[in-house]
Parts: structure tokens; C-alpha cells; sequence
């Protein structure tokens, strides 16, 4: 609870309400629908890229990023202040010094995951370890092993390294998933050939949530002797993982998921049975010669601390994330009807919960919860403006897929927070059904799905 | 050139005489068993070389004048005596690597999948015929050509 009084602190020192008086412009009926309710805490109100908010939004967004652990930043103050040797200097304290940091680091992360520290590699997050998976070990093994599989809800910078290797000739499937969310064992057994070089399936989906069946997947891989790579950027320390019981021979962790720092991550390669791969980074042969370059002991000294901390409080943060989650379920299922859950709700992930609210526009239902930072599977959010591809190959209709909203709760959630986030979600679809003409015609019976929408 | 050869042999067919000598009662009169390894260089010249049964691979190179660098003297230490067998099957016929030799194998140039250090092969009867081949560098910077002569 200290913790929280110190954030609020830093929060209201560090943010500067806008005290500017404004009249209130009834430009369009959608704005109408979100404008906010009547001014009664707007000290505290907040103007930014036009959007007026009463105040600091309820952070629902975990599996974006999660704030820093503050004890994870009192290691990481430490270590800034006084290990600033470089860590790959042998002759002098500093530089052991240093590398004792980071090798303490090495040795939680590698707890976490039940592996050898000698096979972890830090680099700069998941998306590069990644990269450096992908494109590498095809490139090492690219005069026998042509062919990659991996599923078609993977994050989207394995997608674009597979697109990469694409283009320089490899060939690559995509496995479908079925409706919630996981992959088929036995589509994943038949599209193994014996040019394949890599599968990568990553254990918990980042925008549904959804548990892979990794030891399966692993025992296929290694019937079948193919190298398996994970992405586990958001499985760390929130559900157990094992290397050797999964079978894994790459592993992608990253930092911020996990109350660590932004721009670390780490790579976990096999030692035995040997897997190699070809380096992105070439340069002074750092981290076993896969990842050169200096490391920065505070941020992998944060890693690490998050990493132990994730270890020791899993169990106790499961249990209070799934009784939120179950809060916030029910607490919209009791006063809304169509809402449906995007993904398998057994083998899910507590902390995600992905919900889609039928005859809702998406967009006016993201910008009426102005109030809850959350994020959604629609247009709106990506940089293209195509719907998510992982509510696509879910066989999520579209109109479904606009209206999906993501939920993410986490160690620093509370109760009341999940309550108003009901709140305010239940009230405003109320508001946007109520003006549905769609809606309407659900209520009198009509099947949406017969109209004839003339063509301009 | 053709001298030097003429000289080396001349030279290791006494020494042959004298270690036949010396180990008369195990083995009359016979030579120490020699096995044939071919180094491939950058360039794509090829060397034959006899090599004893037992020897490593790298002071076998050294012996016969081979640019082979072993920074380390056999030590596990560096990559340098970094050598690619040719053949698949030979490769298969060699000894599974330990693990300290595959974490010197990870930093060396040019990796590929049936390298080798050359201070960790052995010459034994079942390879007879390896060909071996020398990457184009090795992880010490000679961009300037720079070639180290062995200690």
C-alpha cells in the first residue's frame, strides 16, 4: 500500500491538470454518446489529443506493458549508480563487478525457466530474440532445412520474420488455429517435413490469452527432431514454464511483461542437444558470440530481479488475478447479454480476458472508455488499418472482431478498480446499444444475418 | 619446393626408423599407423598429409607447415584451430563434442554445421581420407592479412 501512496505522489507531481475552463461542443452524436459526465471533478481533468478525460485512466492494459515493480527499481537505482563498469572488461574491479551483476541476473532468469544460466542470452527484448531465432537458425541450417512452421496468431514479429524468410526463398506454413484459439496437434504433426527447421508456437497469445499445449507441441517436435521455439514473452512468471518439459530448444522472455524494465529481454538457446544459430549482432563475440555488444547491467539487473520476484509471488498473483478476472466476468455478464469471451476460457491465462460486445460499434465504444486504459483488436489501434489477425483466424466475424475489447489485469490491480471498469464498460454499451438500430431488430427477432444491405 | 618435400621425407623416414627402433618389441619392423588428411585451404589448394594414429589434428597441421592458427595450444580456449569436415559422413565417424568444445565452436567464423576444432580431433584409423577444410578466417581480426606464426 506504500507503494501505491508513492505512485500517486509521483503521478500528481509529474502531471499538470489543465485548468482551463471549456464549453462543452456538441459537435457530432458520437461525441455526444462519450462526452463524459458533468464537470464535477475537473480540477483534475486532463486535455490531451483532444480527448478531455475527468482523470488519470484505470491501467487495464497489462499484457501492453506493466508498470515497474518498485523493488525491482530500488535494484535497478543501485545498479546504475554503482556498477557502471563495462561488464565484458576483465582486467579491472569495475568490470567484474559488473559482471557479477549481470551473472546473478543470469542465474534468476534461467530459475524462472528451469534452465542452465549458460544458455540464457540478454539482448534487447522479445521481438529481437525473436528475430534472432527465426532468421538465424534458418540461416545456419539453410542449405538442408528450408521450411518453417508456426501458427497464425503469433505476435506479429515472428509473423515478419517468417515473411522475411519468405522472400529470401524459405517456405513457410502457417498453421490455423481452431475457434479457441489453439493449435491442432495433429495439422501441426502432418505439416512437419523433413526440411523443417524450426516451429515456433508461443505459449500465451498477447491479445486472447490462450495456453498453447506445450508439452505436446514439444513431444511432437522432438519425435520428429525439429527445433522448438517459443515465445514466451507473456508466459514468464505468470504460468510455470519448463524448459524440459516442454521440449523447448528456444525460448523468447522480455522484461516489461513481467514488472521489469522496457528494453531488455532474453534468449533462451539449448546447449544439449546443441542447436546453432547464425547472429544478428556480429561484433566482440558477447553472450556466447549470438548477441555481441555491451550489456546494460541495470536493466539486466532488473530483469533479473523481476524475474526472481515473478518466481516467488506466481502463485500468490495467480490466485488474486484469477478471483479479478472472475470479478470482472461476471460483473459484465450480470447486466450486459452478448458478450462474448475470445479464446478458450479453460486454458487461458488468467490476467487476459478478451472480450467481444455484439451490436457495438468499436470505435465509439474504445473512445466511451476513455476512462480505462485498455486496448482492442480493432482498426483503430493497429498502425494498418486491418482488424486483428488473431480474432481473424479465430473465425471471429468482423463485426465481432471491431468490437473486442482487451482486458489486462495484473499483480497491482485492484478490486476497485475492476468495479469501475464494469461500471463504466456496462454503461457505456448500454449507452451505444440503446442508439443500435441493429440492436433493435435483434430485440424484435429480426435475424441480422438475412437483411439485404442495398448496394450504393 | 620439390627439395623441401624430398628433405621433410627423408627427415621423417629417420625418424620413422628410429621409433620403429624403439618400439621393436610391441611391433617388428612395423611403421606407427599414419592415416591420410587432406586440408582444403581458403583458397581451394588442397594438401595431403599422413598423419599419425593419436596425433590431434591441429600439431599435425602445424608439423607440415598447414595454416591452421592454435592461439590457445590446445587449451579449449579459443576457436582458432577452427576446421570444417567436408564429408557428412565423416563428421558422423568423429567423436560427439563436449560441451566446452561447442561453446568454443559457437564464437568461431564461419560455422557451419560439421565444424570441428582441430586440437579436439583425433586421428584415428576410421577416418582415414577426412577432408578437412580451412574457414577464411578466424575470430581474431586479420583483416589486413595478417597471418600468426605458430609458437
Amino acid at each position: 500500500m506504500a507503494s501505491k501512496a508513492i505512485f500517486s505522489t509521483l503521478r500528481r507531481s509529474l502531471t499538470k491538470p489543465n485548468r482551463a475552463v471549456s464549453r462543452r461542443h456538441h459537435l457530432s452524436t458520437s461525441s455526444a454518446a462519450t462526452a463524459s459526465e458533468p464537470y464535477a471533478g475537473d480540477e483534475h481533468a486532463i486535455v490531451m489529443k483532444g480527448v478531455r478525460i475527468s482523470g488519470r485512466p484505470l491501467y487495464l492494459d497489462m499484457q501492453s506493458t506493466t508498470p515497474l515493480d518498485p523493488r525491482v527499481f530500488d535494484a535497478m537505482n543501485a545498479s546504475s549508480i554503482y556498477d557502471y563498469g563495462n561488464p565484458h572488461s576483465r582486467t579491472h574491479l569495475y568490470g567484474w563487478e559488473a559482471e557479477n551483476a549481470v551473472e546473478v541476473a543470469r542465474i534468476q532468469v534461467a530459475k524462472l525457466i528451469g534452465a542452465s544460466p549458460k544458455e540464457i542470452v540478454f539482448l534487447s527484448g522479445a521481438t529481437e530474440a525473436n528475430n534472432t531465432v527465426v532468421k538465424g537458425v534458418m540461416h545456419f541450417y539453410k542449405d538442408k532445412k528450408r521450411h518453417v512452421i508456426t501458427t497464425q496468431t503469433e505476435h506479429k514479429c515472428v509473423l515478419d520474420s517468417c515473411r522475411h524468410l519468405q522472400q529470401e526463398g524459405f517456405e513457410v506454413t502457417y498453421l490455423p488455429v481452431r475457434t479457441d484459439g489453439l493449435v491442432d496437434l495433429e495439422m501441426l504433426r502432418e505439416a512437419i517435413r523433413p526440411d523443417t527447421g524450426l516451429v515456433s508456437v508461443m505459449a500465451v497469445n498477447n491479445e486472447i490469452g490462450v495456453v498453447q499445449p506445450m508439452e505436446e507441441i514439444g513431444r511432437i517436435c522432438k519425435e520428429h527432431k525439429v527445433p522448438f521455439h517459443t515465445d514466451a514473452a507473456q508466459a514468464i512468471g505468470k504460468i510455470p514454464v519448463d524448459v524440459e518439459k516442454w521440449n523447448v530448444s528456444f525460448m523468447s522472455m522480455s522484461g516489461h511483461k513481467i514488472y521489469g524494465p522496457k528494453g531488455i529481454g532474453a534468449m533462451y538457446v539449448r546447449r544439449r542437444p546443441r542447436v546453432r544459430l547464425e547472429p544478428l549482432m556480429n561484433g566482440g563475440g558477447q553472450e556466447r558470440g549470438l548477441r555481441s555488444g555491451t550489456l546494460a547491467t541495470q536493466q539486466v539487473v532488473g530483469f533479473g530481479v523481476a524475474c526472481e520476484l515473478a518466481m516467488k509471488e506466481m502463485e500468490y498473483d495467480e490466485k488474486w488475478i484469477k478471483r479479478l478476472q472472475e470479478r470482472l466476468l461476471n460483473g459484465v455478464r450480470e447486466k450486459l447479454d452478448g458478450v462474448v469471451v475470445n479464446g478458450s476460457l479453460e486454458s487461458r491465462y488468467a490476467g487476459n480476458l478478451n472480450l467481444s460486445f455484439a451490436y457495438v460499434e468499436g470505435e465509439s465504444l474504445l473512445m466511451g472508455l476513455k476512462e480505462v486504459a485498455v486496448s482492442s483488436g480493432s482498426a483503430c489501434t493497429s498502425a494498418s488499418l486491418e482488424p486483428s489477425y488473431v480474432l481473424r483466424a479465430l473465425g471471429v466475424d468482423e463485426d465481432m472482431a471491431h468490437t473486442s475489447i482487451r482486458f489486462g489485469i495484473g499483480r497491482f490491480t485492484t478490486e476497485e478498480e475492476i468495479d469501475k471498469a464494469v461500471e463504466l464498460t456496462v454503461k457505456q454499451v448500454e449507452k451505444l446499444r440503446e442508439m443500435s438500430p441493429l440492436y433493435e431488430m435483434v430485440k424484435e427477432g429480426i435475424d441480422i444475418k438475412n437483411i439485404q444491405w442495398s448496394q450504393h | 619446393r620439390q627439395s623441401r618435400t624430398f628433405q621433410q621425407a627423408l627427415f621423417s623416414n629417420t625418424l620413422n626408423l628410429y621409433t620403429s627402433f624403439s618400439t621393436s618389441s610391441e611391433k617388428c619392423g612395423e611403421e606407427t599407423e599414419k592415416i591420410n588428411v587432406t586440408f582444403v585451404d581458403k583458397d581451394g589448394e588442397e594438401i595431403h598429409i599422413k598423419v599419425p594414429v593419436g596425433m590431434n589434428i591441429l600439431e599435425a597441421a602445424h608439423e607440415n607447415d598447414i595454416e591452421l592458427e592454435g592461439a590457445c595450444e590446445c587449451s579449449l580456449a579459443c576457436s582458432t584451430c577452427h576446421v570444417i569436415v567436408m564429408d557428412t559422413e565423416y563428421y558422423n565417424k568423429l567423436e560427439e563434442p563436449t560441451d566446452e568444445e561447442n561453446d568454443m565452436l559457437d564464437l568461431a567464423f564461419a560455422l557451419t554445421e560439421t565444424s570441428r576444432l582441430g586440437c579436439q580431433v583425433i586421428a584415428k584409423p576410421e577416418i582415414d581420407g577426412i577432408r578437412l577444410a580451412i574457414p577464411s578466417a578466424t575470430r581474431n581480426f586479420a583483416v589486413d592479412g595478417f597471418v600468426p606464426k605458430p609458437h
